[in-house]
């Protein structure tokens, strides 16, 4: 066995083809080895793998997490909570027009930027974890600086609700995903909008860079979701299944490879975007109204996180489908779920009942 | 007309189909030949169609022909004229005219019609206009704008042309007008009179009297009313007709309100098209906007029942029930819109109903502590005095648990700033050590200068000028760009830097204000730009001069060895001919100058951090932050998420 894995490292084509018939393990080593790299190489996904046989390695079949804080504060429902690229802070964003900015590690209040007119969407960290992008009811975006609380730029041109925003990993570029069915490309030095992309007859509902910032992914109302070239604005591929629910959320995984498409008909999928081809389904919950995020979690555990409509926080197993956990303590509609970069800590935000976030941490 | 349909009319003169048999087509043209499927023009007397080709009238003529008369009409009858609808080919026309009949036109293509009238319809524009649209069954396509008659030819030369159009007769007074009056509402409206042009019409003064859709002249029976009432309301001089939509509305309205009962026989003068149809309109003149309450009719004791909200509902209701009674016909998406608005409208008087309604009931009770009176309408306190007691007894109930709460946990936010603190602090002292150390060095500087100054001239002493002597190079001067000796051309570049450069100003609208600092920037004030110079005060070429150098000062300059290595030496000569040294003690100074600036600029930057840490610090666990926030431990334990604790 110990032999294979050696090889393993060498020439990950022979490993593909060796295990594409059963237990998609490589799908396991794909994403351990591009998503350790950075931390322990080899030695990890050797590790990893070989979980069964060898002993001495840290991950284990479930996680778990338990309620640490509630952070309350909001006068409406959160509709968007995401942890910054360095691990110290959390932002949500709610439909009372402010983003409060907490501490990741202690959940204490930190700050609180006011400027919008109408409810927001969605919130985005830059990658320097010192500027916000958040999109809101009034048709703008508004680009924030963490440091002094300060707007620094409006981005004004779409013309119905901004949904979704996201930064590019170099933080140069905005994306933005609004209920006119298109998207904007913006500057974010400039506030500009560089290009305008309108290929989905409905809403688009979430946007996304990969991790280099070559690709964004979108995903509409319409059942489809689209990736595009970012530096051309050419739609490069469109995925669509046997039959097409609303999409209401797409995330590329952190390895670039794969996209995370959770649709209105209670079901994430796990798509291979090179081949088109869904390689992973995860259901159990309730998502059949909201748009609710999912994330990756990556820091112990290979699992898969979601918010649902019946007030749980969803945890599965990424390469097994099962379902790992269940948090529950939320009131209301769970919408999103967010993990830490770093930690094994996952926040989550509910809806207009409940109002509060909530932190919760996991040993592995 | 169509193709294969009926006849033209019998006409009394002119052409007539003789042959119109039951199996053959009708005959037209001189050419006397059923062909319809070329272009033809009809002549509007004799109703007789002619083939463009047989008449020698192009499309394109017939295009700027409004009237058009064959020859034979025109021979017998000598008041009939061709008339044209465009400036330009009436020029042309006039100039043909002279020649040969069948060339007189530039043409307007002419549909086949039943009902050629046009001559009696002189300069009825609507008329051409219905009968271009009837007629578009025809296999002839039709021009698409109206078309415009000129004043006959005799005319030209004696009038003035006026340009008509659909809109304008071009003989009313009002079409005479050339001038806009500046004073009406559509005046006051042009950008020309600073309006916002958002009605967008002529001069009330100048709308024509015939044709225009509203006319300035308030005739007694009815003229055609806007479709909605002007959405302008504050006229100095309301015009009439604007004065007169109000009036009706004003008097339905007064009706409806005296004779409630009798709601249903009033006559409504006002149709219900006259009434606005967009909905905001509609929702403003619910609320009463364009009730002119200046106009003389509504008398005093009108007013006040005419005023009050309710009242004004309810006629407002009145006049919508009659509406929707006579609206039989109208559709049924419309009535819905209305209703719509009238919901809507209805919600808007909602609530002052309600508290209305409350008064003789009970208000709800001021939330104040202990308080027992009634709160004031539209808040939740009798008075200032139960909302700050019961402010104060929140704070009381709430801080100290919320205080407690966050003193659970250390906060790791103030450690991080605490940290960034250290930091800042250490380099801003480094950043001050460096700038002694630079003041030192300014100092130093200072009195090798006044030293070399107090050295003896030796002229002809060190005659290192000779070896520059043998190179002819050329060196092309930075700043002028002609060729110099090598040996002047440090002397020259300087100098030619400093014209061009005094040239240019480069300033800020601050003047320098450092404590400590001795000389740095020029911070000469230019009262043209309001700027002070931030050129360095040593080097500034536009405002200090080189002073005049006596002929006895020697240079002075440090001389090296090796670049680096001082010799202890300074250069002899008399400053005036020393061309190795030119300026030294200016750009050295300048050196060192530069140096304490940057480290100026670096403290600033600390300085600028410093306040940013500072500031998030004394905001965290403020008041409000407290009040407003609360974060749960739901783990006693554990305070901090972090896995690997004191990062």
């Amino acid at each position: 066995m110990f032999f294979i894995f050696i090889l393993l490292d060498r020439r990950a084509k022979i490993l593909a083809a060796w295990f594409r018939t059963g237990h998609l393990a490589s799908l396991q080593t794909w994403s351990f080895r591009v998503m350790t790299t950075k931390e322990s190489g080899g030695a990890k996904a050797e590790s990893a793998l070989s979980s069964s046989a060898n002993p001495s390695n840290c991950v284990s079949e479930k996680p778990n997490y338990a309620l640490k804080f509630t952070l309350v504060g909001h006068t409406e429902a959160v509709s968007s909570v995401k942890f910054s690229p360095n691990g110290e802070w959390l932002a949500s964003s709610s439909a009372d027009k402010v983003i409060i900015i907490w501490g990741a590690y202690d959940g204490k209040n930190e700050k609180t930027l006011k400027g919008h007119n109408l409810e927001i969407s969605d919130v985005a960290w830059s990658s320097d974890s010192g500027r916000l992008v958040s999109a809101s009811d009034d048709k703008t975006l508004k680009i924030w600086d963490v440091r002094s609380g300060k707007c620094l730029k409006t981005l004004t041109g779409h013309s119905d609700y901004v949904f979704c925003c996201n930064f590019n990993p170099p933080s140069n570029l905005i994306i933005s995903g609004s209920f006119d069915e298109s998207m904007k490309i913006w500057e974010e030095k400039t506030g500009k909008c560089l290009k305008t992309l309108s290929a989905h007859s409905d809403p688009v509902s979430a946007v996304h860079f990969n991790c280099s910032g070559s690709l964004i992914v979108s995903g509409s109302y319409d059942g489809v979701c689209r990736i595009w070239d970012a530096a051309s604005g050419q739609c490069l591929k469109t995925l669509v299944d046997d039959d097409n629910p609303p999409v209401s959320f797409v995330k590329f995984s952190p390895n670039g490879k794969y996209i995370l498409i959770a649709t209105l008909d209670n079901t994430l999928k796990l798509w291979d975007y090179s081949r088109g081809r869904c390689l992973k389904t995860y259901t159990g919950h309730k998502n059949e109204k909201y748009c609710i995020f999912a994330s990756f979690s990556v820091t112990g555990g290979k699992w898969i996180v979601s918010g649902s409509e019946d007030n749980l926080v969803y945890i599965w197993n990424l390469q097994t489908k099962e379902i790992v956990q269940k948090l529950q303590g939320h009131t209301d509609v769970v919408i999103s779920a967010a993990c830490h970069p770093t930690e094994n800590i996952i926040a989550s935000a509910a809806l207009g009942n409940d109002k509060t976030v909530k932190l919760w941490m996991s040993n592995y | 007309m169509e193709a294969d349909a009926s006849d033209p009319e019998p006409p009394d003169a002119g052409e007539d189909s003789k042959s119109e048999n039951g199996e053959n087509a009708p005959i037209y043209c001189i050419c006397r030949k059923p062909d319809i499927n070329c272009f033809m023009i009809g002549c509007d007397n004799c109703n007789e169609w002619f083939h463009g080709d047989c008449i020698r009238i192009t499309e394109k003529m017939a295009k700027a022909i409004r009237e058009w008369y064959c020859r034979e009409c025109r021979e017998k009858d000598p008041k009939l004229e061709i008339r044209y609808r465009h400036k330009k080919s009436r020029e042309r026309d006039s100039t043909e005219r002279d020649g040969s009949e069948p060339r007189d036109e530039g043409g307007g293509r002419k549909r086949p019609a039943p009902d050629l009238d046009l001559q009696r319809r002189a300069g009825s524009g609507a008329g051409v206009g219905t009968m271009l649209a009837r007629g578009s069954a025809s296999p002839h396509k039709s021009s698409p704008q109206p078309l415009v008659a000129t004043p006959s030819q005799h005319h030209q030369q004696q009038q003035q042309q006026i340009k008509r159009s659909a809109r304008m007769c071009g003989e009313c007074e009002a079409c005479r007008r050339t001038e806009d009056c500046g004073h009406c509402d559509f005046c006051r409206d042009m950008k020309k009179f600073g309006g916002p042009n958002k009605i967008r019409q002529k001069c009330r003064l100048r709308q024509c009297q015939l044709r225009a859709r509203l006319s300035p002249v308030m005739p007694s029976e009815s003229l055609p009313r806007p479709r909605r009432p002007l959405p302008t309301q504050q006229q100095p001089q309301p015009s009439q007709k604007l004065g007169r939509l109000r009036e009706d509305e004003g008097a339905v309205a007064a009706a409806a309100v005296k004779e409630l009962p009798e709601a249903m026989a009033t006559p409504e003068p006002l149709s219900d098209e006259d009434l606005p149809l967009d909905p905001d309109l509609y929702q403003d003149f619910c609320a009463g906007a364009f009730d002119d309450h200046g106009l003389p009719w509504m008398s005093d004791a009108e007013e006040s029942p005419f005023l009050d909200p309710a009242l004004r509902k309810r006629a407002v209701k009145v006049k919508h029930v009659k509406r929707r009674e006579k609206k039989s016909e109208k559709k049924k998406e419309e009535r819905y819109k209305r209703h719509r608005q009238k919901q809507k409208h209805k919600d808007k008087w909602k609530h002052p109903e309600r508290t209305d309604a409350k008064d003789p009931a009970s208000l709800p009770q001021c939330l104040g502590p202990g308080c027992v009176r009634a709160a004031q309408p539209g808040s939740k306190y009798c008075s200032d005095d139960c909302g700050m007691k019961l402010a104060a007894n929140r704070i009381y109930e709430i801080l100290p648990q919320r205080i407690q709460q966050w003193q659970q946990s250390p906060c790791i936010a103030e450690e991080h700033g605490k940290k960034l603190l250290e930091r800042i602090r250490r380099e801003q002292q480094s950043a001050r050590t460096r700038l002694q150390e630079m003041e030192r060095r300014f100092h130093e500087l200072e009195a090798i200068i006044l030293r070399a100054k107090q050295q003896a001239v030796r002229e002809d002493e060190e005659s290192n000028e000779g070896d520059s002597d043998d190179t002819d190079l050329q060196i092309f001067c930075v700043s002028c760009g002609h060729p110099i000796n090598p040996r002047v051309a440090l002397r020259h570049m300087e100098r030619c830097y400093a014209k061009y450069e005094s040239q240019t100003s480069f300033g800020s609208m601050y003047p320098t204000r450092i404590e400590g600092a001795t000389r740095l920037f020029c911070d000469v004030y230019n009262p043209q730009s309001k700027t002070y110079c931030k050129r360095l005060q040593v080097l500034c070429p536009e405002h200090s001069r080189d002073p005049k150098v006596p002929a006895d000062e020697v240079c002075g300059c440090p001389l090296v060895r090796d670049v680096f290595e001082l010799t202890g030496e300074f250069c002899r000569l008399p400053k005036r001919q020393c061309n190795r040294h030119y300026c030294w003690e200016k750009l050295r100074r300048a050196e060192v100058d530069l140096e304490r600036v940057r480290v100026w600029y670096k403290l600033d930057e600390l300085f600028e951090q410093e306040r940013n840490v500072r500031t998030a610090m004394t905001n965290r666990a403020g008041l409000l932050a407290l009040m407003l926030h609360q974060t749960i431990q739901h783990d006693p334990l554990t305070t901090d998420l972090r896995s690997s604790a004191d990062r």
